[in-house]
């Protein structure tokens, strides 16, 4: 473990994280609002920090990552990310501690969009379009991103999207690290220049749209509206992004064979099959059940439950219904797609499908072996074996998994929240999906957590969008000893 | 410029490395999952989970767009099956195959070669005889390399305290021998490599790589205090393959050769095919064997035996008693660089002479040959100068070159040049270039951007 060598890179990732501060920059000169000073001054102490790193260790920058390295700069480089990300919201007074800045921030990145802000209506849109654009920069992620533009992290490109990206089966679409990255962030970009379209079509401006479309392909779910999405009150709208939500929680390798010419791709992939399955399962049960007990036409049944489901099952967190006063059933099943997720491979969180379902036929592998004990199977995916240490990284996943979540949840009730806001807080962060249940319901935010609690999710929202191994592993001492 | 290599072991991934190294495209197919995650773990390679051997394999594996084919696996079966697939998906790519079934390759070079568009057959068993082969013929060298038919030779000669070279600065090189038709290309020192200037000084502990033409050779290694001797007598341990290549080898040149093989019944098998060469059945790391026939007197000790622990001890045994020198064969490249440290001082290896071998015929366009030094630091490569590259028709010192990049010989026609500042490339000549691996795609390009695809 070099750590010289490795902060040379997060300065770099630093640097990188500066320069996207331009996007906010310009939308605050256009408008000329309170954002211009403060953004100006985060660049340049994010810019000035990065320059710092890289010029103080340039002497250990190295050619060669090896697999711990490239943990700790995809996990250091996130937590940059989150703090120097929170410097905008910091400086233009938008939160009054710099804990609350950072919460927001964290949120942005991971693309949670569990928020802290009362009065979005009276931030300078600037400052909103920053909070939107870390979703969006974080979603694909920042170190593919930052594989796909800066030629020079090239080499030791596959440790650092092997940590970024840490899915069962890392799948690259082309030889090359770099080109993988740039083709996952060519699609990125297509998918969300369509969506801004046509939600320019429904009636929105160019920085709404903008916004709306950041928050949904990264599954995200900042709004520039305290009233989210229900706001628009525009059924177009509705439709629009419920697809795109779809749509960014499916596998992007998926996206690409389509694109390619080879629509059968996708539905040939198991994964989704059961993502979609799952998905329609799920809605018919929801929309049967708030069918005459919520609403009375079935239409708006099927409307809102299908939007409150794909938004929930993709991790994104638009609501356009308070889903607490949903009968139990509906919100249980609500909760059920928190844990599960979408697709790897795609921008959401969660456990994510692929596990899930590697899982269950382990599972069911179990079962057979009892009836036929002398049976040899193997758990096969698409056809094709599923390696043995795969399974044991997905069982090792899930437990550390539930494991956090239910340290993470008694830490939140030790600290007098009430044990549904814990649960669901817990829930919502480490899935990455935003709003939960109680306190941090639907149409409630996180802002009236105690201090301790708002640390402690940060720290959730991290180790979801990473997939825990790669923040976890930091903690262990074994990773640092020489 | 895309390549696909079927098979991931050694030989596999060395050329995935190296190809990554430079910027290429690189598929690897293999069916041994293992395999596959050692190379995707360290090399920017895309991996493919099946057989070579499959078109569909092939296919997902992008086939139909890949310049050069490699199959290198270790079974010739699967090589040539996959060859042939690759060879009705795709037959404009170039295909280079890996067999070691002597009568395959006799066939294949005879009959089938234009038939599957195969472009090169490696045998890794005949790369490594013919290493070996340069190995002792000439004194000192720890690596050589040939070029344009062997006329110039690229030699890696450690300098030790008692030659005459150590000390000066290679400004000086040619007043103080009086030689011509040498020239300095690299000095590797502790492990890295250098490209010299004329004030760069030579040291002890040095390897120095230099390029001379061959009948100026014996003058130039005087300089380094190795006198060129024919090698008279030669022991050779272990009679498997190689063993048995090298010995008939060394039966045509009528050189003195003895044999120790273990194995009573591939004694016999050797006794029966070879005719003046001695069969000794023992163990080679036997003194009493090796003190009756006069190790002492042994010009070259060859260790080849399939164990390469073996092989060490008894290079290292042969030499303590009295041999000359010796050559030692071993498997695992990763020992390579300790080798030096304990005292083995020629190592060969099958995969490595192989690796070599297909590195040379990869390059692209009017490269004619290859040759890296140092591990994988540098590359050495032979080239015809083509009208319309920037590298003709101006003296060498006005022509701007990458960093790390220098040109060490002109052929043109019989004629070997050594070059200097002032000398001029025409067009048509045949020119060896040195470069370190940073800027070999930037030469690569510099030689053929212009010019011609294929």
């Amino acid at each position: 473990m070099r750590l010289r060598s490795t902060l040379y890179m997060v300065g770099i990732l630093i640097i990188f994280l500066g320069l996207t501060m331009i996007w906010p920059l310009m939308f605050g000169l256009f408008y000329q609002d309170r954002s211009v000073w403060p953004l100006l001054r985060s660049m340049g102490i994010t810019l000035g920090s990065g320059a710092l790193l890289t010029v103080l260790f340039k002497k250990w920058k190295v050619n060669i990552i090896s697999h711990r390295e490239g943990m700790a700069i995809v996990a250091l480089g996130w937590a940059a990310a989150g703090f120097f990300g929170a410097f905008p919201f910091y400086l233009s007074n938008t939160f009054d501690t710099f804990g609350d800045a950072l919460f927001e921030s964290v949120s942005g990145f991971t693309t949670t969009g569990a928020s802290v802000l009362s009065n979005i209506e009276d931030v300078p849109r600037g400052i909103l379009f920053w909070r939107s654009l870390t979703h969006w920069l974080g979603g694909m992620g920042i170190i593919v991103l930052s594989l796909a533009v800066l030629p020079f992290l090239g080499v030791g490109g596959m440790q650092l999207y092997k940590a970024e990206v840490p899915g069962p089966t890392p799948d690259k679409l082309k030889p090359r690290i770099k080109d993988t990255a740039a083709v996952l962030w060519k699609v990125y970009l297509l998918l969300s220049v369509s969506e801004m379209v046509l939600l320019m079509f429904g009636g929105m401006d160019l920085f709404e749209a903008l916004c709306h479309t950041f928050g949904t392909m990264a599954t995200g779910g900042f709004s520039t509206r305290s009233g989210s999405i229900a706001d628009y009150k525009s059924g177009y709208v509705d439709t629009v992004i419920m697809i795109f939500m779809f749509l960014a929680g499916i596998n992007f390798a998926l996206h690409y064979q389509c694109l390619k010419g080879k629509p059968f791709a996708l539905w040939r992939d198991p994964e989704f099959r059961f993502f979609s399955g799952t998905l329609i399962l799920f809605i018919l049960l929801v929309t049967l059940n708030i069918y005459g007990s919520v609403y009375s036409r079935f239409l708006d049944a099927l409307h809102f439950g299908a939007f409150q489901l794909v938004s929930i099952i993709t991790t994104t967190g638009y609501v356009t219904a308070d889903y607490e006063k949903w009968p139990s059933l509906a919100q249980n099943i609500l909760v059920l797609c928190m844990f599960l997720g979408a697709s790897t491979g795609s921008t959401g969180g969660g456990m994510k499908c692929m596990r899930l379902m590697l899982l269950l036929k382990h599972s069911y592998r179990e079962l057979f072996r009892l009836i036929h004990p002398h049976a040899v199977t193997q758990i096969k995916l698409g056809g094709r074996p599923v390696q043995h240490d795969v399974m044991e990284s997905i069982w090792g996943f899930f437990i550390l998994y539930l494991g956090l979540f239910i340290l993470s949840s008694f830490l939140l009730v030790a600290m007098g929240v009430d044990g549904v806001t814990s649960f669901a807080a817990v829930a919502a962060t480490i899935g990455n999906i935003g709003p939960g249940l109680g306190m941090v319901g639907p149409m409630e935010n996180y802002a009236l957590l105690p201090v301790a609690a708002k640390w402690l999710l940060i720290f959730c929202m991290l180790l979801g969008r990473l997939e825990i191994y790669t923040v976890i592993i930091l903690l262990v001492p074994e990773f640092w000893r020489k | 410029m895309k390549f696909i290599i079927v098979g991931a072991g050694e030989v596999g991934f060395h050329i995935a490395s190296r190809l990554s190294k430079e910027d290429k495209d690189v598929v690897v197919v293999d069916n041994n999952p293992e395999n596959l995650r050692r190379i995707a773990e360290n090399i920017d390679v895309q991996t493919i989970h099946g057989s070579g051997s499959s078109p569909t394999v092939l296919e997902e594996a992008g086939i139909k767009d890949t310049s050069i084919f490699l199959a290198v696996t270790n079974s010739d079966e699967t090589n040539l099956v996959s060859c042939m697939f690759a060879n009705i998906l795709s037959p404009a790519t170039t295909k280079l195959v890996r067999l070691r079934n002597e009568e395959y390759v006799n066939y294949i070079e005879r009959y089938a070669k234009d038939l599957l568009r195969i472009k090169m057959v490696i045998n890794p068993e005949v790369e490594v005889v013919k290493t070996i082969d340069r190995l002792m013929t000439i004194p000192g060298a720890v690596d050589i390399g040939e070029f344009a038919d062997g006329r110039v030779k690229l030699i890696g000669i450690r300098v030790d305290e008692d030659c005459p070279v150590k000390g000066i600065k290679l400004f000086e090189f040619k007043t103080k021998f009086c030689v011509d038709g040498i020239l300095v290309a690299a000095i590797v020192r502790e492990e890295s490599l250098i490209i010299p200037s004329g004030s760069d000084q030579i040291i002890p502990g040095d390897i120095v790589y230099f390029v001379a033409e061959e009948k100026r050779l014996p003058d130039a290694l005087k300089c380094f205090g190795k006198h060129m001797q024919p090698i008279r007598r030669v022991l050779i341990v272990g009679g498997g393959n190689v063993g048995f290549r090298l010995a008939s080898l060394l039966e045509e040149r009528s050189v003195h050769t003895k044999l120790i093989e273990k194995d009573r019944d591939r004694c016999n098998f050797l006794a029966e095919h070879l005719n003046n060469v001695i069969i000794l059945q023992g163990d080679g790391s036997d003194q009493e064997l090796l003190q009756e026939e006069n190790i002492q007197d042994m010009d070259v000790v060859i260790t080849l035996t399939g164990d390469e622990e073996t092989n060490i001890l008894t290079s290292l045994l042969a030499k303590r008693m009295g041999a000359m020198k010796t050559v030692t064969r071993i498997n695992k490249l990763s020992y390579f660089p300790i080798m030096d440290a304990i005292g083995i001082e020629h190592v060969v290896s099958p995969r490595l002479s192989a690796i070599n071998t297909i590195l040379q015929h990869i390059r692209r366009g009017k490269i004619l040959s290859a040759i890296s030094i140092k591990g994988e630091e540098a590359e050495v490569l032979e080239a015809v100068a083509l009208e319309t590259s920037d590298i003709v028709g101006a003296p060498l010192k006005k022509i701007r070159f990458p960093k790390g990049v220098l040109v060490v010989a002109i052929l043109r026609d019989k004629e070997v040049i050594i070059p200097t500042g002032d000398s001029v490339i025409h067009p048509n000549d045949h020119f060896i270039i040195f470069s370190t691996r940073e800027s070999i795609t930037e030469v690569e390009k510099a030689l053929m951007v212009k010019l011609e695809y294929f």
